[in-house]
């Protein structure tokens, strides 16, 4: 064993350090839940001896001594609602969503430094490793300064309720109270740990210290991942309150509060949205870059980088759908209402839109990969397929697009001779749109596997085989993903929404035995010669650029759903909103104000950008290197 | 046009002027003829590329709160002007594309979002007083219809649903499929057939195997099919019809939420005329109103009884007019008597848009080869002109005039009085009686 040295205790301190920053938040929280936040209440209520007042819970129907106040009912006027001569909702719209603009990239931003730290921890590549290292390292730099904008925001954010919605913001303050402090202590750690995880990594960039610098960006993580499960919760209380009783009164058990019926949905969904949109920024970035870029040496790198920014934000964007399928089923299992105000009535047309986004990102993504086939020898051969490809994602997405119910005014009901079209309504059915999805992300699979193995001869002796057992594999796939969309026609609703299972399973099957096939083929393959980073078509990187921007759009979009389903509500069923803004937007004026906030946030980020690069570092002449046999031979990082 | 080139000049004037005087300082000062040519050549695409720019945010700033479709036009102008830009100013060319493009993403998709139909959420109804116990069966089965459709006689619509929100989930004819929620055809006789189903339990709820046993501590379970209706509105997963539970309890619990609580929150005199309206559909003599009354007290406790209209915190109304009032109000009120000459209107003698007598002219405008709308009826046309004025503009009348708001501001009932009137206005005859 090696023996300790400075560096060595100075490190393994430190991430004690940070361990005890994450707990730190936790030893505090433990007692609250368990006394149950009553101490001022509480005391009363025993002075009282009998006169202690007990609520039902909402949600978990339990029964709790009241200790908090009932929801305010407020009214219009500036006691409740004071305003500039602006609408307020708006201002707190754009408040918002600029803070979760930056929330979202600086939490997804480290969990993308650590995957991209440990690849190069574990690439036996020296070159490569520190390619990825320094790649890595750049991110992290840049989502310091996207730190304390974010701060700057959330700041604003609070800000802005306080004056616009103080009413509002005290109830759910006082809610939130018993974990406010946890919440502040949260940032904390997660400053504190962000802070010496960055300086500490050019001490630690050799063997054991570099394990423990990556269980450093491990810790981070988990305080950032911890940070936002507290940020959802109060929305999960917005939408699906708990821990109250009907009069909005707490009733002590915070657990209940944070825990409500879609708080695990949300979470989940979220973390896989912010790392697609994390990987859609860098993406942007790196497509950016290599618009600008005057050497062939910078056109190479940044080539790289959008492809690994790409790939990993498509992975996280395959299973978003599955997180959407799960937080939907929620919805409708919560309150079956809430539901088809989403799916089938108010909101739905905004639906329309996100199916088109979600077309739009898979369609950008496949184009991009078909792109970067242009920059590998061999790969020509998949050409002249591409097209059988784009048919597949247009039949899918066509599908997937197509309405089944919508609110209509009696006119257009009368002109269309139905609540659905006499043809299209067929199609608008979730039997058919699930099989419109499931064919686009299967085909989206396929496309990866045709960039793996692009320049590639499998050499292995059942290759053959291997082809002939994909190609059947793929082909029957396709025909149980359709067929079951058909059959679902056939048979009862409620028997049909069990057919989604065997779909999503054929494609997870896809992606997860064909990409293992796919790898176990290709190892010791043949080159057919390198990849040419930086040879691509300057149409891939507006791909990368569209990618980004509907990443963007369609969170902005998807928030904007998922706030509107409470309609008149500021906690659903809890405390009615009685301002003059108690309404729904309309479609157009959401995509307007959507559009507004996204180039908002993309003239900011560019900022960010510029100022990262300010202090750009030199990258050390060996990384330079280029690397044979296929890896990645892209030009020094951000700043040359 | 000519507005917002106007307007566009005077918001860019000192940004057109320094460019244009850096422009002549180009012309005096550079004495190489080829750099001369270049710099003025540059700065004379960037006078017009920041025209371009100004005019785009002159026209998202004037239509930011308008239901105008013309909003994207700007986003569009400003990524034509950035790529125009990128052609002269290598230099910040990368940057410009990519600014360019995000915005043409962003117009496209806010393009979309206003070309799709568009639907506004509107405020949760003004609660009115009624006088419920004086209505007879029937005025209490219409009310009953509006809560549950949205108004008399809509029970057949497609896609009609009110304040109750029953349709979203429940089939109310034969033949239709509620595959959310039972079919409600038979419900007053069915009653009597749930009472007798051993699952129901009646008379001894603890023996009940759902998830709530009682609608509250003492509440007994129902004697009669009265009752029945009455508990299943009061507490859903007292009893649970098989095949209709949340997925996953096996029916032991309704998806169903309590109809006198939040969100629906209908009054016990809500719920007893929505209760009328299914007997007297099936031709079945209701029982006395406060007979339905009492049964839902058997359920409610009274502390979640909704408490009725004028007790209720007032609920915001951005309406101009809500449709009670008389024609001639609803005209005031929306303001049409300052811009229209309007026979038989008190004080409507505006001139800024055409004399309305829609009687005589709709009919002619459809008609007419440059009318592009989709009216088919004299109605129909009317109800155009008022929620998209710029669907037929009268000549020589300018267009976009008229605020395209009415849509949202006026209620259905308001609008539907703004078109029975309008429809009988003939040029040349008598003005009708105001109603």
């Amino acid at each position: 064993m090696a023996p300790l040295t400075g560096k060595r205790v100075f490190s393994i301190m430190a991430l004690c350090m940070m361990v005890g920053l994450l707990l730190l938040p936790i030893v505090i929280a433990l007692p609250s839940p368990a006394i149950g936040e009553e101490a001022p209440a509480g005391d009363t209520a025993k002075k009282d001896g009998d006169k202690v007042e007990k609520g039902r819970d909402v949600y978990y129907k339990t029964e709790g001594i009241v200790v908090g106040a009932p929801a305010p009912k407020t009214t219009d006027g500036p006691k409740d609602y004071p305003r500039y001569n602006f609408e307020s909702r708006v201002l707190i719209w754009f408040a918002n969503q600029q803070h979760l603009y930056y929330g979202s990239f600086v939490l997804a931003v480290p969990i993308f430094c650590m995957i991209i730290e440990f690849m190069g921890v574990v690439t036996k590549d020296k070159a490569l490793a520190k390619r990825y290292d320094q790649l890595a390292y750049d991110f992290i730099k840049i989502s310091l300064t996207a730190y304390s904008l974010t701060a700057i925001l959330g700041g604003i954010l609070i800000f802005t309720f306080l004056t616009l919605y103080p009413a509002f913001f005290g109830y759910l303050s006082s809610i939130f109270r018993p974990v406010m402090h946890i919440y502040a202590l949260m940032f904390v750690a997660e400053s504190g740990t962000l802070y010496i995880y960055y300086y500490g990594w050019d001490k630690m960039k050799e063997g054991f210290l570099k394990w423990i610098h990556l269980s450093m960006s491990v810790v981070l993580n988990i305080i950032g991942t911890l940070l936002m499960f507290l940020a959802n919760s109060w929305i999960g209380f917005m939408m699906s309150p708990a821990g109250v009783d009907e009069q909005g009164r707490y009733l002590g058990n915070i657990w209940h509060v944070i825990h409500t019926a879609l708080w695990n949905p949300l979470n989940l969904h979220r973390i896989l949205g912010n790392m697609a949109f994390g990987g859609g920024v860098v993406a942007a970035y790196a497509a950016y870059k290599f618009l600008a870029a005057k050497t062939d040496e910078d056109r190479a790198h940044y080539d790289w980088m959008g492809y690994i920014a790409m790939a990993l934000g498509v992975a996280f964007l395959i299973p978003l759908p599955f997180a959407g399928y799960w937080l939907m089923r929620e919805v409708y299992a919560y309150r079956q209402q809430m539901g088809i105000t989403l799916m089938g009535g108010l909101l739905a047309w905004l639906f329309i839109i996100q199916a088109t986004m979600i077309g739009i990102l898979f369609l950008s993504s496949n184009y991009y990969l078909w792109q970067a086939m242009g920059r590998m020898r061999g790969a020509e051969k998949y050409q002249r397929y591409i097209k059988y490809l784009v048919f597949l994602l247009i039949c899918g997405f066509l599908v997937f697009i197509t309405p089944h119910t919508m609110v209509m005014t009696p006119a257009e009901l009368k002109a269309m001779g139905g609540q659905q079209h006499p043809v299209l309504g067929n199609f608008g059915v979730m039997s058919a749109k699930n099989g419109g999805i499931n064919v686009m992300i299967t085909t989206t699979v396929l496309s990866f596997i045709w960039y793996m193995r692009g320049n590639k001869v499998s050499t292995v002796s059942w290759a053959k085989f291997g082809n002939i057992f994909m190609g059947v594999f793929f082909a029957c796939a396709y025909i149980n993903i359709i067929w079951l969309a058909i059959y679902g026609y056939y048979i009862p609703a409620n028997v049909r929404v069990g057919l989604s299972v065997p779909q999503v399973a054929t494609t997870l099957s896809c992606l997860f035995f064909m990409f293992a096939l796919n790898s176990v083929m290709m190892r010791g393959a043949k080159q057919m010669g390198p990849i040419e980073w930086g040879k691509i078509s300057v149409r891939s990187q507006y791909a990368l650029i569209m990618l980004s921007t509907a990443f963007t759009w369609m969170m902005a979009l998807m928030g904007y759903i998922r706030s509107s389903v409470r309609l008149f509500w500021h906690v659903n069923e809890i405390m009615r909103d009685n301002s003059p803004w108690a309404y729904t937007h309309t479609v157009g004026f959401a995509a307007n104000m959507i559009s507004f906030n996204v180039l908002f946030f993309w003239i900011s980020i560019l900022f960010v950008f510029w100022m990262g690069s300010l202090s750009a570092k030199k990258v050390p002449v060996e990384a330079r290197a280029g690397i044979p046999g296929g890896v990645p031979q892209p030009a020094p990082a951000a700043g040359h | 046009m000519g507005n917002l080139i106007a307007e566009t000049l005077s918001s860019s004037w000192m940004a057109l002027a320094i460019l244009a005087g850096l422009m002549v300082y180009f012309q005096v000062s550079i004495s190489d003829p080829a750099a001369k040519k270049r710099a003025v050549f540059k700065t004379f695409i960037g006078i017009v590329s920041c025209f371009f720019l100004f005019m785009a945010i002159v026209n998202y700033k004037t239509n930011f709160y308008g239901e105008s479709r013309l909003l994207p036009v700007s986003l569009v102008t400003i990524t034509v002007t950035t790529f125009v830009m990128a052609l002269y100013f290598t230099n910040l060319s990368a940057m410009l594309k990519v600014g360019g493009f995000m915005f043409f993403v962003a117009a496209f998709l806010s393009g979309y979002g206003n070309w799709l139909p568009q639907v506004e959420g509107g405020f949760p109804p003004v609660e009115e007083k009624k006088t419920w116990d004086s209505m007879s069966s029937q005025q209490l089965a219409d009310e009953g219809e509006k809560i549950i459709f949205g108004g008399v006689g809509k029970n057949k619509e497609q896609g009609a649903i009110g304040k109750g929100q029953c349709p979203l989930c429940h089939a109310f004819h034969a033949g239709m499929l509620g595959e959310r929620a039972p079919n409600l055809l038979g419900l007053p006789t069915r009653g009597k057939e749930r009472l007798d189903d051993p699952k129901y339990s009646k008379g001894n709820p603890s023996k009940r195997e759902y998830e709530v046993k009682e609608a509250f501590a003492g509440s007994g379970t129902a004697e009669n099919s009265q009752e029945y209706i009455a508990e299943s509105h009061a507490c859903p997963s007292c009893y649970v019809v098989s095949g209709y539970g949340v997925k996953g309890t096996n029916d032991k619990q309704s998806p169903m939420p309590a109809i006198h609580k939040p969100p629906i929150s209908l009054s016990l005199q809500e719920l007893a005329a929505v209760d009328t309206w299914m007997y007297v559909r099936e031709g079945i003599e209701p029982p006395p109103f406060e007979e339905i009354v009492k049964s839902y007290e058997k359920f409610i406790p009274e502390a979640d009884r909704p408490k009725m209209a004028e007790d209720k915190p007032a609920g915001a109304t951005s309406l101009m007019a809500d449709g009670s009032e008389p024609v001639d109000q609803i005209f005031a009120k929306a303001q049409c008597v300052s811009c229209h000459t309007i026979p038989g209107i008190p004080g409507a003698m505006g001139t800024i848009g055409p004399k309305l007598e829609e009687g005589t002219t709709a009919a002619q405008r459809i008609k007419d080869p440059t009318y592009k709308g989709t009216a088919k009826s004299p109605a129909e046309y009317i109800m155009e002109s008022i929620v998209d004025p710029s669907a037929y503009v009268v000549k020589p009348f300018p267009d976009n005039t008229m605020p395209k708001v009415f849509g949202q501001k006026l209620s259905a009932g308001a609008l539907k009085k703004i078109v029975d009137y309008l429809s009988q206005v003939k040029a040349g005859a008598p003005p009708p009686k105001i109603s």
